[in-house]
């Protein structure tokens, strides 16, 4: 009795594990994870701002040049725009995730 | 961004022209000057281009002395040709002879060099605004 329960049991193999992923962390701020990165973009978006901001308040007050300032806020307006997209795609694919039906 | 660095190139040739444009409305300003701050009668001012490396330009491939390159005035330069003496005797400026060194400027050369400015000026500004266009184009992709 003991001998056929072990067959069986010893039939049944168990079950293989799939290759875990290695998913980085989430939260962490270091290099290369993709909150890092995407931190990181945003502060050079940020930094552009500023820029275009510095650029026109010179303009006002007199002193700076004026293509400088245009081209300071193209810069902001294009990286602007990219930002936006980034983010408009990351709530996207956040909605998509939450309509799914498990 | 190596987005930018055409905008860093097309920025500094606004600026070249934009120094060529002042230097020219200063020649046209001054044609008839003919004592500046040294007391010598003006002479006309050319401004002389240089090209020089722009930061950023590193990601365009190419070999190293083959990356865009931008602009800058690297000096101004007076022109040395005499000007033309008129004589005037009653001119204040009048040397012992009565006559009057004017400066070497040539009005219709100074606006001819002020058009070549102001176009220059132009197709730099068409460079960005392409540029610009090109970047919102690239952005609609993912619309």
């Amino acid at each position: 009795m003991r001998s056929e329960l072990d067959m069986i049991v010893g039939g049944v193999r168990p079950l293989e594990r799939p290759e875990a992923h290695t998913i980085e962390a989430p939260g962490k701020s270091g290099e290369g994870t993709f909150t890092g990165e995407l931190t990181k973009a945003l502060g050079e978006v940020d930094k552009l701002q500023v820029d275009a901001d510095q650029q026109a308040k010179m303009v006002a007050e007199g002193g700076g040049n004026l293509h400088e300032m245009s081209l300071a806020l193209e810069k902001a307006d294009i990286s602007m725009r990219l930002a936006m997209k980034v983010r408009n795609k990351l709530v996207d694919a956040y909605n998509e995730i939450m309509r799914m039906s498990v | 961004m190596d987005f930018f660095t055409a905008l860093r190139v097309s920025g500094s040739g606004l600026s070249a022209e934009r120094t060529r444009v002042n230097l020219a409305s200063s020649n046209l300003a001054n044609a008839e000057t003919t004592r500046g701050p040294d007391g010598q009668p003006y002479k006309r001012l050319d401004p002389v281009f240089q090209a020089v490396a722009m930061e950023g330009a590193n990601a365009t491939p190419g070999a190293p002395g083959e990356k865009p390159m931008g602009v800058e005035v690297s000096q101004v330069v007076a022109d040395q040709t005499p000007g033309k003496r008129v004589y005037s005797p009653g001119h204040p400026d009048a040397d012992a002879d009565g006559f009057v060194t004017f400066p070497n400027v040539n009005p219709v050369n100074e606006v001819v060099n002020l058009l070549s400015a102001s176009r220059g000026y132009e197709a730099n500004a068409t460079a960005v605004e392409t540029l610009k266009q090109m970047a919102q184009r690239g952005l609609d992709i993912s619309r």
